[in-house]
C-alpha cells in the first residue's frame, strides 16, 4: 500500500535536492514499515527549478527500476492546489509557484479539483490580470503567491500568510494525487514539466562572433 | 561487475566492467540535438540525459547480458562537468546504489580519461605520459600508477576542443567542428595562412588556443563573408 510518509518530511527553507533527497527517501521509507510496504513511488514533475525536477525524477526512475516498483509523476501545482483544498478553501483554488527570473508558474482549479486553467508562465502582473477577469477571487496559495504577494493579493484574492504550510508543496498531497490517477488508463508517466524552453537563444546570442562588419 | 553512468557533458553513456573486461559500452551522442547551437548548451544536455539515462543504463545491462543484481558497485562521473547534465548521472546512479545497497564510487571526471587507458582493447601499464584534449580540457598527465595522476602541463585560456568548435562555427561548418575542420583542412594548403602558434618559447607544458582562435576570427571578418564561402567551396 502506498504510505502517505513517503518523501513527506518537509524540509526547512529552499531544498538541496542533491544531497538530502535520499536521506529523506530513505527515512520516510523506513517510517512506512521499509520498502516491502511501498509499492508505488510519486514524484513532482513540475513545473519548477529545471535541475530539481531533474533529480528528483531521475532519483524516483532510479529507485524505481532497481526495487521494482512503478514510478510516477504529479504536476506540481497539482499537489498545491490539493493542499489549498485541504486548508478548507471554498471557491476556486490558484496554485502559484515561484518561476524564477520574476515571473511565476500558475494554474487555476474548480472546487472538486479538476484544471480551468493548464500550468502557464508568465509575469505577476499578467496573472493579476486574469484573475481580476475571474467572477470570483480565488484562492491562492504556493511560493510564487509569496514571493509576488503585492501584485497578486488585489481585489479580493486570499493569500495566507507566509509562514502557513499551505504554501509549501507537500510530498503527501503528491503520493495522494499519484494514488488517485493510478486506476486512470493515462499513466502520466515522468516527463517533467518544464513550461520554459532551454535558454538556447540567448546562449545563440551571447556566443554568436560577428563574422563581417 | 560495476556498472558505470557517465553524463558530464552531451553524450549519455553506461557501461558494464567485469575487472578490466568490458561486457558492454553504450553511449547515446546528442551532437544533433547541439548542431544548431556550435556547442553544447547546458540545459539542452541536461534534458536529453534525463530522457535517456534510464534507457541507456537498462542497454548497458542487456548488452552485457546482466541485470542489477549481477552488479556489485555503482561508478558515476561525479565531475568535472556540465553540473545540470553531471547531476542526472550522479542521482540515478544514487538513486540504484541506494536501493541495490552497492557501494557508490564517485570518480573524477579526467581520472576517467586516464583510466580508459588501462582498458582494452590496448591496455597500457603505467608510467605513461596521456594528453587530455576534449571540448572541456586540455591537458597533459604524467600516469605513474593506477590512482591519480600528475598533471604536467594544462591550457592556460580555451580547451583544444572548444577553439576548433569555435572555429567550425565562424566557418559555418557545424558541429563538433574537430572533425569538420580536420575534414576541411585535409584538403587545404597548409601556407594560405599564416596562423600563431602560441607559447613556443614558454618553459614548461602549458597550452594557450585563444590567440589562435581569435587569429581566425579576425582573418574571417578580413576576409569578408563571400571571401570565405568561396574559400570553402
Ligand atoms: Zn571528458
Amino acid at each position: 500500500m502506498l504510505e502517505e510518509s513517503l518523501l513527506g518530511r518537509s524540509r526547512e527553507g529552499r531544498p538541496r535536492h542533491a544531497t538530502s533527497l535520499l536521506e529523506e527517501v530513505e527515512k520516510a521509507a523506513a517510517a512506512a514499515g521499509g520498502w516491502d510496504a511501498v509499492d508505488l513511488i510519486a514524484v513532482g514533475l513540475g513545473p519548477g527549478s529545471f535541475t530539481g525536477l531533474r533529480v528528483g525524477i531521475a532519483t524516483a526512475r532510479g529507485l524505481g527500476v532497481s526495487r521494482g516498483i512503478p514510478a510516477t509523476g504529479v504536476c506540481t501545482l497539482d499537489a498545491v492546489a490539493a493542499g489549498i483544498s485541504e486548508a478548507g478553501a471554498d471557491g476556486r483554488r490558484l496554485a502559484v509557484l515561484d518561476g524564477f527570473r520574476g515571473e511565476v508558474f500558475a494554474a487555476l482549479y474548480e472546487t472538486d479539483g479538476s484544471r480551468t486553467w493548464d500550468p502557464f508562465v508568465c509575469r505577476p502582473a499578467e496573472l493579476a490580470a486574469r484573475v481580476a477577469e475571474l467572477d470570483s477571487p480565488p484562492a491562492v496559495a504556493g511560493s510564487g503567491a509569496v514571493r509576488f504577494r503585492d501584485e497578486l493579493a488585489r481585489n479580493g484574492v486570499r493569500i495566507a500568510d507566509d509562514a502557513d504550510p499551505v504554501h509549501r508543496v507537500a510530498a503527501r498531497h503528491v503520493c495522494a494525487l499519484a494514488a488517485a490517477s493510478r486506476g486512470g488508463e493515462a499513466r502520466p508517466g515522468l516527463a517533467p514539466i518544464y513550461l520554459r524552453p532551454p535558454d538556447a537563444e540567448r546562449w545563440r546570442e551571447r556566443d554568436a562572433v560577428p563574422r563581417s562588419e | 561487475m560495476i556498472l558505470a553512468i557517465e553524463t558530464s557533458c552531451d553524450d549519455t553513456c553506461a557501461a558494464v566492467l567485469d575487472g578490466a573486461r568490458i561486457l558492454s559500452n553504450v553511449i547515446s551522442s546528442q551532437a544533433q540535438a547541439h548542431e544548431g547551437f556550435g556547442g553544447v548548451v547546458p540545459e539542452v544536455a541536461a534534458r536529453h540525459h534525463l530522457e535517456l539515462v534510464e534507457p541507456v543504463v537498462e542497454a548497458a545491462l542487456g548488452e552485457a547480458g546482466a541485470t542489477l543484481g549481477d552488479v556489485e558497485a555503482i561508478a558515476v562521473t561525479a565531475g568535472p562537468g556540465l553540473i545540470g547534465a553531471l547531476l542526472v548521472g550522479v542521482s540515478t546512479a544514487k538513486a540504484i546504489a541506494a536501493a541495490r545497497r552497492l557501494p557508490l564510487i564517485p570518480v573524477d571526471h579526467l581520472q576517467g580519461h586516464v583510466a580508459a587507458n588501462f582498458l582494452e582493447p590496448e591496455p597500457l601499464e603505467p608510467p605513461f605520459l596521456c594528453l587530455i584534449a576534449s571540448g572541456g580540457h586540455t591537458l597533459l598527465a604524467g600516469v605513474e600508477g593506477h590512482a591519480g595522476y600528475e598533471l604536467l602541463g594544462q591550457t592556460l585560456d580555451d580547451a583544444a576542443g572548444e577553439a576548433f568548435d569555435k572555429t567550425a562555427r565562424l566557418l559555418g561548418l557545424g558541429y563538433p567542428g574537430g572533425p569538420l575542420v580536420q575534414k576541411e583542412a585535409e584538403g587545404g594548403d597548409p601556407e594560405a595562412f599564416e596562423m600563431p602558434v602560441a607559447m613556443q618559447r614558454d618553459p614548461g607544458l602549458d597550452f594557450s588556443f585563444s590567440g589562435l582562435k581569435t587569429a581566425v576570427l579576425y582573418r574571417c571578418r578580413d576576409l569578408g563573408e563571400d571571401a570565405l564561402i568561396m574559400w570553402l567551396d
